[in-house]
């Protein structure tokens, strides 16, 4: 790599790498990953540079690397696991539905953040994303209809849906 | 529910969530100022908000250098590089802060009023080709060449999409309300599946590039169908039937190989 190549990936690591990995982890639920996530993300945005769209913003270019890797990320997890894991015919919701925490792991505070991870966790792709560039990232809804590549209603009632379904999930520990 | 409700329902959601601006923020605050129903929705989820901002910040778990020289090791391990990328690809980058916005990306510009492929929605192939027709031989060369990259990732990206709505749709469906043993299908999965198939028709797959992935957009073509076709509240069985045809025919894993052989 040439040596101004490096300086200028670096300089843009240096901007954007905490930013990513909040965004990484938040959809993620996994510090580990999202942090393979931010790597792979900045290798990808290197390797795709000439196809950047001049005309366009570095921050949200980034940020669309980061969702889509981490979206990728996830659903290799979920196959992994689910052919692991074969479907349980006799109880086609216990599988599917979002896992509680632990017994032995209820510790104040970590609870807490295992209820997040499972929450967010169960919701779709699309409405995770939706809802992780909103919640840690604080874009507009404008800024994720562009960066998901969705219509601004599909934005709308994709956030819509995870929060209700948020609420849903975390009532018992949201009073 | 009356239609209504439903309507300030939903924007009762957006309210909580801090995503509504301007006239659509003023008027929702509004509407919950004199609906007690709504005022009491807000609240429960004004308390959902509060629990997940309680959740602190995370912080990268690896000091910056760390991240740095593992991107540069992987760099150099040997990530193929792009075909004649300029030596400064990089410096537009930080255009909006540096003097070297000036260098261009050379390889995207053949013409400078050309708009690279942008990530999500590149320019139509036809429409590239329209402006080639004047072009020298040196241009024809690049334009071809630009054609067949977008034949790929059209194809590669149209894959990835439909692998989302496979998974989506096969993985983790919630519980429908109409009764025990059913499950909801998102009417936004079955929109895309429907999107989708309408946009097949429009790859470039007679061109060479990516003729080898048509035997897989064939199998992806008629589980999308399936999916088309479901209702919004389906027996678990009907999906369970669709997630193993999917695993007896290794569809994701054929997805993920062809994607991978189209990106190159």
């Amino acid at each position: 790599m040439a040596d101004g190549d490096q300086r200028a990936l670096s300089e843009l690591m240096r901007r954007h790498s905490q930013r990513l990995y909040r965004v990484a982890v938040g959809y993620l639920r996994n510090a580990d990953e999202a942090m393979e996530a931010v790597q792979e993300a900045f290798v990808k945005a290197h390797r795709g540079a000439e196809r950047w769209d001049r005309s366009a913003q570095v921050g949200p270019w980034l940020t669309r690397i980061i969702i889509n890797e981490s979206i990728d990320r996830y659903r290799r997890a979920r196959r992994r696991r689910a052919a692991e894991e074969p479907l349980d015919e006799a109880d086609p919701h216990g599988r599917w539905a979002a896992e509680g925490p632990s017994p032995e792991r209820r510790v104040l505070g970590r609870e807490l953040r295992e209820h997040i991870d499972s929450a967010v966790g169960s919701l779709p792709d699309r409405q995770r994303a939706i809802f992780v560039l909103r919640h840690y990232e604080g874009m507009e809804l404008q800024e994720i209809a562009g960066a998901l590549n969705m219509r601004l209603g599909t934005v709308k009632s994709g956030l819509h849906r995870a929060v209700y379904r948020l609420r849903e999930l975390l009532a018992p520990v949201a009073r | 529910m009356s239609l209504g409700h439903a309507r300030w329902r939903r924007r009762t959601a957006l309210l909580s969530a801090g995503a509504l601006t301007g006239v659509e923020r003023e008027s929702a605050q509004a509407h919950v100022a004199g609906c007690p129903r709504c005022a009491a929705e807000l609240a429960a989820l004004s308390d959902t908000r509060r629990l997940l901002d309680a959740e602190p910040p995370a912080e990268m778990p690896l000091p910056f250098a760390e991240l740095e020289a593992r991107v540069l090791a992987r760099l150099a391990a040997g990530v193929p590089a792009p075909v004649a990328a300029p030596a400064r690809r990089w410096a537009p980058l930080l255009a909006p802060l540096a003097a070297a916005a000036a260098v261009a990306l050379a390889v995207w510009g053949v013409r400078p009023s050309h708009q690279p492929v942008a990530s999500p929605a590149p320019a139509s192939t036809p429409a590239l080709m329209a402006e080639a027709e004047p072009a020298r031989p040196a241009e024809q060369e690049m334009l071809q060449r630009m054609e067949r990259l977008l034949a790929r990732e059209q194809a590669a990206r149209y894959l990835n999409e439909a692998q989302d709505v496979l998974v989506t749709v096969t993985s983790g469906p919630p519980p429908c309300p109409k009764g025990m043993r059913r499950v909801e299908v998102e009417e936004q999965a079955r929109q895309r599946s429907r999107a989708l198939l309408a946009r097949r028709a429009s790859l470039a797959l007679g061109h060479e590039e990516v003729a080898s992935a048509q035997p897989v957009m064939a199998e992806v073509e008629e589980m999308l169908r399936e999916v088309a076709d479901l209702p919004s509240c389906v027996r678990a069985g009907r999906l369970q039937a669709m997630q193993r045809e999917i695993g007896r025919r290794r569809l994701l894993m054929k997805i993920d190989l062809m994607t991978r052989e189209l990106q190159g």
